[in-house]
């Protein structure tokens, strides 16, 4: 079961996709894909651990190269988010550059092998017009094809808004066993 | 002619694709009709125009972000909204298409 979340900034999608991660059996993975480069990062991390906490996800880092991530046990996981991994596979001088659709691709491919239940966190970012300067187009470009091949392999996609789920495809996910 | 199906969505997000899927003749196609829209004096008769020569409309949505500075930019990002709240009001059918999703807002798909 793949389920794809989108959301714009603070709509509720990583509270609305950590809820369903809880809801989803064990062991329960939370793979983190942020570079830590300054304070606000750190700001950043430190308020989602505390929303984690007490949660009993294991946290995993990945910044790049997923396809190479090997689970401990078959589980469930949360991949957050499809937009700093690909963000880092492209700008990161040791990522995969232009090849960074098909590593963000194997990636998720690879973890969801591994994982019978897997939840995909996107950002929202393509309602804010049209005329972008330098890479910024390139780089819209590459994550929207990133976003609709995932929505087209995922069994259930939506996008959170305000914390309320809107399902595109599919429906709010319904566990059994791993 | 059927009455004219609009599709809205954000940037990059297969609404043309979808588009295709709806009519074959990609001259009844009218792809980000939202550029049109800048500058326009008279949205009401570019909407009828749009609406009575084409079988499918897109808009992308261009609302979503920070207001620009640039007047002229904040002019058109603003017509931009307006035409497509024109469109859907003429439209039997409104979808929108989001990571290369349908969802239908308005009214039902041709068969």
């Amino acid at each position: 079961m793949l389920t794809f979340v989108v959301g714009g900034a603070g709509s509720g999608k990583s509270a609305y996709a950590e809820r369903l991660l809880a809801a989803s059996p064990g062991p329960r993975y939370y793979v983190a894909t942020m570079q830590v480069w300054d304070e606000e990062c750190r700001r950043r991390v430190q308020r989602h651990r505390a929303q984690r906490a007490g949660r009993g996800f294991v946290t995993l880092e990945c910044s790049r190269d997923l396809a190479r991530l090997r689970l401990p046990a078959p589980g469930s996981v949360l991949l957050e988010d499809l937009t700093n991994l690909a963000a880092n596979e492209r700008y990161d001088p040791a990522g995969a550059g232009p090849y960074t659709q098909e590593a963000v691709r194997e990636g998720w491919r690879a973890l969801h092998r591994q994982s019978p239940h897997l939840i995909v966190v996107g950002n929202e970012l393509f309602c804010g017009g049209t005329d972008y300067a330098g890479d910024t187009a390139a780089y819209l470009k590459l994550l929207a094809d990133l976003h609709r091949c995932l929505a087209a392999e995922a069994d259930n996609v939506c996008e959170v808004v305000s914390g309320c789920p809107v399902y595109y495809k599919g429906k709010e996910p319904v566990y059994g066993p791993v | 002619m059927d009455a004219v199906i609009l599709i809205t969505g954000p940037l990059y997000s297969g609404k043309t694709d979808y588009a295709r899927t709806l009519c074959p003749n990609p001259a009844q196609i009218c792809t980000d009709a939202q550029t049109l829209a800048a500058d326009c004096p008279d949205l009401e008769a570019l909407a009828d125009h749009l609406a009575g020569q084409y079988a499918v409309v897109t808009v992308t949505e261009v609302g979503g972000g920070v207001v620009p500075t640039d007047p002229a930019q904040r002019a058109a990002r603003e017509a931009a909204g307006r035409l497509g709240c024109l469109l859907a009001a003429r439209a039997n059918t409104v979808v929108r298409v989001f990571c290369g999703l349908p969802l239908v807002l308005k009214g039902d798909l041709p068969q």
